[in-house]
């Protein structure tokens, strides 16, 4: 599993009025999460008597997250932790944009192109790829996708599907 | 005791069968194989085949998934021991000796002693199982929704406090998995709740859309932003068996491991993690020279290897029994249960008996495949941690894209699951851990389905909750354990077991 990253680098020493920035913005989102419930939950009936209405969990819920969130915020001034280490940017943007394109190509143009897609543009979220190792390694994946898929677990996944040619 | 030898007949000739031992096979290979890959956790594997697993029998799929989580925990000792990685958080204890063991030249004879610990700790926590499991059923069949609703209040209570890090942020992750199960249509009225006029949102977030953006992708994102751990110098293995001296050595720490890990497993909330801290702690407060531990004292790898894997396995009691999953592992069975239709709950024995014992019995299979792949052929294990990460995750994301794909045959799943991966990573930034948010979420439904209908019982009152002397008792044993977990004493006796 992961471990949350310790605090170095980053938001370094700026007069540290905020002990701890993780905690602090943590706790911030947290209360923009609550109040985002709350207001959409506000035209839900919370229900009397023998039923309790759609509204009530929620409701709680986000109470007592915003209560969270108040206490993370409090404790991030008050007390040393962890600060913010350094977000990037690369990897969850070329992942992300991946992900999208797969979304994109696989009812279009079919997991044979989808495939290759993904793991190429997922590729340039790491400074370590090798283009072309990874190409090689990418159509191979692929490959064995399709084997697996397709043939061993007969899901109707299109493989190739080239407009008034060909549908695989 | 008659009952309990013909259920297992029973299970055995279910497990036995040839698809479900290949899945067997399948799942403990992928299990070791993810233990063995740091970086790689089982609740990600899990995720990231759910979705797979839609299109097999019910039974071999839950063999299968249940399959690579006590396998992951072979597979992560395997690193720890060799190259002083452990794979998986719960063989982080076993670094601390087994890897001196190594330097030693008496890695095999760790990795054997792991591997016969972790067998005979498999072999019990399975009959644990399998004994424990009717008389759970029958008292939680006497359980009304009052008792239902404040027993899931305590598992989570329990969760967050056994579990590693901050208990605000383990409390607001649960807290927001309780959330986002609310968004959907409500089952009772039919209205529209939290959705913000998304149609896509209507039914629901499905689970596994969830699990895998959240766990799954976010963890590669997290990994991409660390620099590969490189295993620099290997050990030569040795021998593998050890000798007489070591097994007397170690047939003590491996009962008392086996013990505690089962004892602790099934509480919820840490499965197989506590296990192993507390096995090693205890192993060293009876040494008679304590001084060893951490110089390749062999009880040090005996016991909380036994324990971990004790754990893994134990950890699925409340699941079978009660239907309610204790941990982020567990609920990822849940989903993998209901998408098959079957509701976890004290009907699933009776009800979908071949299943349930089907996956006792797989698990003693399991271990006895897991014990025959580990020792002969640890040397390709460990061969597999040169494949660097540059090439796994992309495999990765285009293996889950495939999956995640064909559980409803939609693209937009697919963006659904990418934007839940930012998510994910943004709270990894923040210091949250996000499994907890699985089980709120898993839990979630189940919970607002039994406070309603408890409700409705007693014509709206929550009165209810404490006039019922087991709802009540429950609801209290929550409070004092998260009450205690404020406390400064407690608290940092909490940190200690966690850092040791």
């Amino acid at each position: 599993m992961s471990e949350p990253a310790n605090a170095s680098g980053g938001v370094v020493e700026r007069r540290r009025a905020i002990r701890s920035s993780q905690n602090f913005v943590a706790g911030l989102t947290l209360l923009a999460v609550a109040a985002i419930a709350l207001f959409a939950t506000a035209d839900l009936g919370e229900g009397r008597f023998y039923a309790v209405g759609p509204a009530l969990l929620p409701r709680a819920v986000a109470t007592l997250l915003a209560l969270a969130g108040a206490g993370l915020v409090a404790g991030g001034l008050m007390k040393e932790g962890d600060m913010l280490t350094r977000w990037s940017l690369r990897g969850p943007l070329f992942v992300f944009i991946a992900l999208v394109a797969f979304a994109l190509s696989i009812r279009t143009v079919g997991l044979a192109v989808a495939g290759p897609t993904v793991a190429l543009i997922s590729g340039a979220a790491s400074p370590e790829t090798r283009p072309r190792e990874l190409l090689l390694f990418a159509l191979l994946v692929t490959a064995l996708s399709i084997g697996l898929f397709r043939f061993i677990l007969h899901l109707p996944i299109p493989i190739l599907i080239i407009p008034r040619l060909l549908v695989l | 005791m008659n009952d309990l030898f013909s259920n297992l007949a029973l299970g055995f000739s279910t497990a036995l069968t040839l698809p479900n031992l290949g899945l067997c096979l399948i799942g403990c290979m992928v299990g070791t194989l993810i233990g063995v890959l740091p970086g790689i956790g089982p609740i990600a594997t899990i995720t990231m085949l759910l979705p797979i697993t839609f299109n097999f029998d019910p039974v071999g799929a839950l063999i299968m998934l249940a399959g690579i989580y006590y396998g992951a925990q072979y597979g992560g000792s395997t690193t720890a021991i060799l190259v002083n990685i452990p794979g998986e958080v719960t063989a982080i204890v076993t670094t601390l000796d087994g890897h001196q063991m190594a330097r030693q030249g008496r890695a095999g004879v760790a990795l054997g002693i792991a591997a016969i610990g972790s067998f005979f700790a498999g072999c019990v926590s399975t009959l644990v199982i399998a004994a424990l499991a009717a008389p759970l059923v029958k008292l939680a069949l006497l359980f009304g929704p009052a008792e239902y609703f404040a027993l899931m209040v305590t598992g989570l209570a329990f969760a967050v406090v056994l579990a590693r890090g901050s208990v605000p942020k383990a409390v607001a992750m649960i807290l927001i998995g309780l959330l986002l199960s609310a968004v959907g249509t409500d089952l009772e009225t039919g209205g529209e709740r939290l959705t913000f006029g998304l149609t896509a949102l209507t039914s629901g977030i499905d689970f596994a859309v969830l699990a895998m953006g959240v766990i799954g992708f976010a963890e590669v994102l997290n990994n991409l932003e660390a620099p590969e751990q490189r295993a620099l110098a290997k050990a030569p293995i040795g021998r593998l068996l050890p000798g007489r001296d070591d097994l007397k050595a170690s047939a003590a720490p491996i009962l008392r491991g086996t013990l505690v890990g089962t004892a602790l497993g099934i509480l919820p909330g840490n499965g197989a993690v506590l296990g192993p801290y507390a096995s090693y702690a205890l192993e060293k407060k009876l040494a008679k020279d304590p001084r060893r531990f951490g110089r390749g004292a062999i009880e040090g790898v005996a016991g909380p290897e036994s324990a971990n894997n004790a754990g893994a396995q134990s950890s699925f009691i409340p699941l079978l029994t009660l239907g309610i999953p204790p941990n982020a592992v567990m609920a990822l069975m849940v989903g993998a249960m209901t998408i098959h239709g079957i509701i976890p709950g004290p009907l699933v024995m009776t009800k979908n008996a071949t299943l349930f014992w089907g996956m006792i019995a797989s698990m003693w299979i399991g271990n006895l495949m897991l014990l025959v792949i580990n020792l002969p052929l640890v040397g390709i294990w460990v061969k597999l941690l040169d494949v660097p990460y540059r090439l796994l995750y992309p495999a990765i994301l285009v293996f889950s894209c495939i999956g995640i794909y064909s559980v409803n045959n939609s693209p937009s799943d697919v963006v659904l699951t990418a934007i839940f991966a930012l998510v994910g990573y943004a709270l990894i930034k923040l210091g949250f851990e996000t499994a907890p948010l699985l089980l709120g979420f898993v839990l979630g439904r189940l919970m607002e389905e039994n406070l309603r209908r408890a409700l409705l019982i007693a014509r709206g009152s929550f009165a209810t909750l404490l006039q019922r002397p087991v709802a009540a008792g429950l609801l209290v044993v929550a409070v004092i354990v998260l009450l205690a977990a404020i406390i400064p004493a407690v608290r940092r006796g909490r940190e200690e077991v966690f850092t040791e």
